[in-house]
């Protein structure tokens, strides 16, 4: 015949091979308990010294504690036994233990044993509460009945009514000690199967606390007192099945004892559990999702259950709210809410928002039997509910609520929130297997409203800044709570855009307010997938983000959603890093709207409508695709500032001069002059492959043949091509002008060779002659160097008296001192000049160095004075 | 052997990394880190009141080679790192004495 421990050996690992072959799945912890109990009644028979101790009378008892107790084992679970003895453990009970455990040892089993009589169990209990813990689940294996049946008795007698208070006190400080070590498992993508919040810890209180207190010996008691509903114990076990069976699956997966779900088991147990890929949905997720509701639901009814059977462990502060704040037909107990009855529910079934509404404005929860009559009046919720004006008010009112998050949250968890808004239900379990995103999608959605609603909380002042200056804040949280809700495939932003649409519409709301809702949803990751993808110095980018944007309060809004959204995924989604990065977005884009040319929708529109026309003009000379790329090379103020006759000319400049620089002509350009009769002036167009200095030849030439520039707009388009625009005194002989501008181009081509000193000529020209006088009216000239203005460029405005080559003067001065002049604004009113140049150092950086701003102020304001 | 190491745009990393392995590098190590060089930190104002933004995100990458990979390395690197635009970043050379694969003990050439 095999020894005790053989056959347990035996027994174990055949129970473990059906297990894997997927045989017992359900009722592994009972068959494992039947073993181990089956060992202890085996080995006491055939241990010489326990025989011994029987005739000695020195009976004992063999006693299962903890989870061995509760019948629980898993694959790897810790077996925790006692041999109790009556009064005094007799010397010889050391050759009973060696005969009884040994053999576990050598097994390598984890055994936590312990030899003690009836007085020192009890007087451990009373010091030590996780000890009183396993001792409530004690149960009799075999030996003398008597000693276990005294234990239990003294224990429920003597111990437990003095530490009753201490002991759920105690149950509490562990719930938080576990939400803080392992964190909220109906969640987390990698729960702790035991000790997270949700876990097998949670009905282990519950248990723990009934036997405590109600005298309840087995969990089916939870029922059989109304402790529970049949429904919810029926729920409970189904719940907590599937959690044991993931536990022995993640026991076995890690051939240890091992409860945290880590992503490298949770493929493998999906595919044991026969999860499969479904719409998208991977095996993993589902899986995942299915636990978590499992969890959540434990989590709730422990939760429900602490909180009517143990006010004291209520959180602070809820009872200093009055009853009688309460809206009739609604009442208050223990600081709870309680719908009036079933029957009013019945007869008014808007009752089912309004004690949302009302639990959002009282700051109270609702009672766990309130909870039981919505979830079980969830079928009321139909389609008229939905459409009520009533119910769209009270949710508005809960989502406005400053503990918003609380309510939302026993929505979820009743079911509710589904039903009233349908359009959740297929992302709300959604998990994403990655380490990216921490929360399934309701999970999440919720934790955005909850970061939204504690910003005051922030250590960062800008963000609490930002959402007290919004006029109106709703549609922000609208968008938080609902932002995710096309996650069931790809483009989740715009499909999520389309259904919020819908649920507004259903709410009669606001259209002005639905917009911007739907514009959150749309765009809630353009900021962050902008402002870690895109180079933020590239003013293009940002204008054209800003005018998808739009309006200042949009761009609030959206910077609170990025943020509240990033930190609701994850740290992986939201560090300072990239805080960092999107910030200067928003600032970038906040810059570009309070200037308000380039980005309002006005300017947007302009820009769309222009380059439609352009596109008409230009649709037989260049392929659609040609046209597009000419399109993104040009800045975006230029697109606003020229009229679309004028850049289809520039295009076909631009044509022309690409195909001289293919030749080798880098130093190639257009010019095109045209007489403007209405105001007697020319409008000259110039085109060239930007280069530092040529802004300054091109204005000395000019001023050398007497034209002076009145205006000149001067733009570097992307790919480095620079286009000017002047408007210029006509030439002083009418009748030879052709000849005039001839002669320009000339002396262009003379000078990029290098072979006119312009300064010279210049400085000859500008002598003052007989015929010019000098001018004696001379205004104090101005120079600023201003880096404030623009995140992109710095600023040189001149403002001083007009004279002959002044421009060419300034740029000259500009070029020498290694300043690039990307955008120049001339403009001329009588004699007094206002430039503003729009430069960046010849590294393609703003300058900031104080000397050389300093330096910059200083050569300009002595060139101006030479004359 | 050397180490390169660059601070660059992070909107870069993708096209520097790819054009690295092409290069035949065998492995990087990338960092999202702060700091600030020339750009400096500046001053937001938002509504009168001041917020000091510090420093600026960038990303560090770290590429341990052999001395005739680093001028090829250096030369795609500054080509794709580079917008002509502020803050493009840096690159610099360091010498590295030695390398220990630590699961098989190899040193130096093969090792990297």
């Amino acid at each position: 015949m095999t020894s005790p421990s053989d056959e347990l050996k035996n027994a174990r690992s055949e129970l473990v091979s059906l297990f894997s072959a997927g045989e017992v799945s359900e009722t592994f912890q009972e068959n494992y308990t039947e073993i181990i109990d089956h060992y202890f009644r085996r080995s006491v028979q055939e241990s010489e010294a326990g025989q011994k101790l029987f005739r000695d009378k020195k009976p004992f008892a063999m006693v299962a504690v903890g989870g061995y107790g509760r019948r629980d084992l898993c694959v790897h679970s810790d077996i925790d036994v006692l041999i109790l003895f009556d009064s005094k453990v007799p010397f010889s009970a050391k050759r009973l233990a060696e005969d009884i455990f040994y053999p576990l040892w050598n097994l390598g089993l984890d055994l936590g044993h312990g030899i003690r009589c009836i007085k020192d169990c009890l007087t451990l209990a009373s010091e030590n509460l996780e000890a009183l813990t396993s001792l409530i689940d004690a149960r009799f294996i075999c030996g003398e009945s008597p000693l276990y049946l005294s234990l239990t008795e003294r224990l429920g007698k003597r111990v437990l009514p003095k530490k009753g208070l201490t002991f759920s006190r105690w149950l509490e400080e562990q719930n938080q000690m576990r939400m803080a070590v392992f964190g909220d498992a109906s969640y987390l993508l990698e729960p702790n199967l035991k000790e997270g919040i949700g876990g097998l810890r949670d009905y282990h209180h519950l248990l723990w606390l009934t036997k405590a207190f109600f005298h309840l010996r087995v969990p089916k008691d939870l029922e059989y007192s109304g402790v529970l509903s049949h429904k919810e114990y029926e729920d409970l076990e189904s719940h907590l099945k599937f959690i044991h069976l993931v536990r022995n699956h993640l026991h076995q997966g890690s051939a240890r004892k091992n409860d945290r779900l880590t992503f490298d088991y949770q493929e493998r147990i999906a595919q044991s559990l026969a999860f499969q890929d479904l719409d998208g949905l991977l095996a993993v997720e589902q899986f995942l999702g299915q636990l978590h509701v499992s969890m959540a639901s434990i989590k709730s009814l422990h939760r429900s259950f602490l909180f009517t059977h143990f006010p004291g462990s209520r959180r602070n502060g809820s009872d200093l709210v009055q009853p009688e704040s309460l809206r009739a037909p609604f009442h208050s107990d223990q600081g709870e809410i309680h719908f009036p009855s079933a029957t009013a529910i019945l007869s008014d079934p808007l009752l089912l928002l309004d004690i949302f509404a009302e639990a959002a404005k009282a700051g109270l929860p609702l009672s766990l039997e309130s909870k039981r009559l919505v979830r079980e009046f969830l079928y009321l919720v139909d389609e008229p509910f939905r459409t009520s004006k009533r119910a769209a008010r009270g949710f508005l009112s809960i989502l406005n609520a400053p503990n918003a998050f609380d309510v939302l949250d026993q929505m979820l968890e009743t079911g509710f929130l589904c039903f009233f808004i349908p359009e959740l239900e297929p992302v709300k379990d959604r998990v994403q297997f990655d380490h990216y995103h921490l929360f399934p999608v309701g999970r999440h959605l919720l934790q955005t409203v909850r970061h939204l609603k504690t910003l005051h909380q922030q250590r960062d002042i800008l963000l609490a800044d930002i959402f007290l200056d919004l006029h109106d804040p709703e549609p922000l949280f609208l968008a938080a709570l609902f932002h995710d809700i096309g996650k069931t495939g790809k483009d989740h932003a715009a499909k999520g855009a389309l259904l919020i649409r819908n649920i507004l519409k259903r709410f009669g709301y606001d259209r002005k307010k639905m917009e911007d809702v739907y514009f959150l949803v749309h765009h809630h990751l353009v900021l962050a997938e902008t402002a870690t993808r895109r180079d933020l110095n590239d003013e293009k980018i940002v204008v054209q983000c800003a005018g998808r944007v739009g309006t200042i309060e949009r761009l609030k809004m959206l910077y609170l959603l990025s943020w509240a959204d990033g930190r609701a995924t994850g740290p992986r989604a939201w560090n300072d890093w990239i805080a960092n990065l999107v910030l200067e977005l928003f600032f970038k884009i906040l810059h570009i709207l309070e200037k308000g040319e380039l980005a309002t929708p006005d300017a947007s529109r302009r820009v769309r409508q222009s380059m439609q026309q352009v596109r008409k003009q230009i649709g037989d000379l260049l392929s659609p695709a040609e046209g597009e790329a000419i399109f993104e090379v040009m800045p975006p103020n230029y697109l606003l500032e020229t009229s679309p006759r004028a850049i289809a000319r520039h295009v076909t400049l631009f044509r022309r001069l690409r195909e001289a620089g293919s030749k080798g002509l880098e130093s190639a350009f257009c010019l095109e002059a045209e007489a403007a009769p209405a105001s007697g002036t020319y409008d000259v167009t110039f085109l060239a492959k930007d280069r530092a200095g040529l802004f300054s030849d091109v204005a000395g030439v000019m001023a050398l043949n007497n034209i002076n520039i009145l205006s000149a707009r001067i733009y570097t388009w992307r790919d480095g091509t620079a286009v000017d625009i002047f408007t210029v005194t006509p030439p002083l002989d009418p009748i030879r002008t052709e000849e005039i501008w001839e002669r320009i181009k000339e002396d262009l081509a003379e000078t990029f060779r290098g072979k006119i000193p312009l300064s010279e000529r210049l400085q000859q020209k500008a002598k003052p002659t007989i015929l010019f006088r000098k001018n004696t009216l001379t205004r104090q000239t101005h120079v600023t160097v201003d880096n404030e203005s623009s995140d992109f460029f710095t600023l040189i405005e001149v403002f001083t008296d007009d004279r002959i080559g002044l421009l060419y003067q300034i740029t000259h001065a500009l070029f020498t001192l290694g300043i690039d002049i990307r955008i120049a604004k001339i403009a001329t009113k009588a004699d007094q000049v206002a430039d503003v140049f729009y430069v960046l150092d010849l590294d393609g950086q703003k300058v900031l160095e104080e000397e050389k701003v300093q330096r910059i102020r200083d050569v300009l304001l002595q060139e101006l004075s030479k004359s | 052997m050397k180490k390169v190491e660059a601070i660059i745009k992070p909107f870069k990393l993708d096209d520097v990394k790819e054009s690295l392995s092409t290069l035949g590098v065998k492995g990087l190590t990338v960092t999202e880190v702060k700091g600030f060089g020339r750009q400096r930190g500046h001053r937001e104002v938002y509504r009168g009141a001041e917020y000091q933004v510090d420093f600026v995100s960038k990303i560090k990458i770290e590429v341990v080679m052999e001395d005739e990979l680093v001028s090829d390395a250096v030369r795609v690197i500054q080509e794709k790192a580079k917008t002509g635009q502020i803050g493009d970043g840096k690159i610099f050379i360091i010498p590295v004495d030695n390398a220990i694969r630590i699961r098989t003990g190899e040193t130096g050439k093969d090792a990297i």
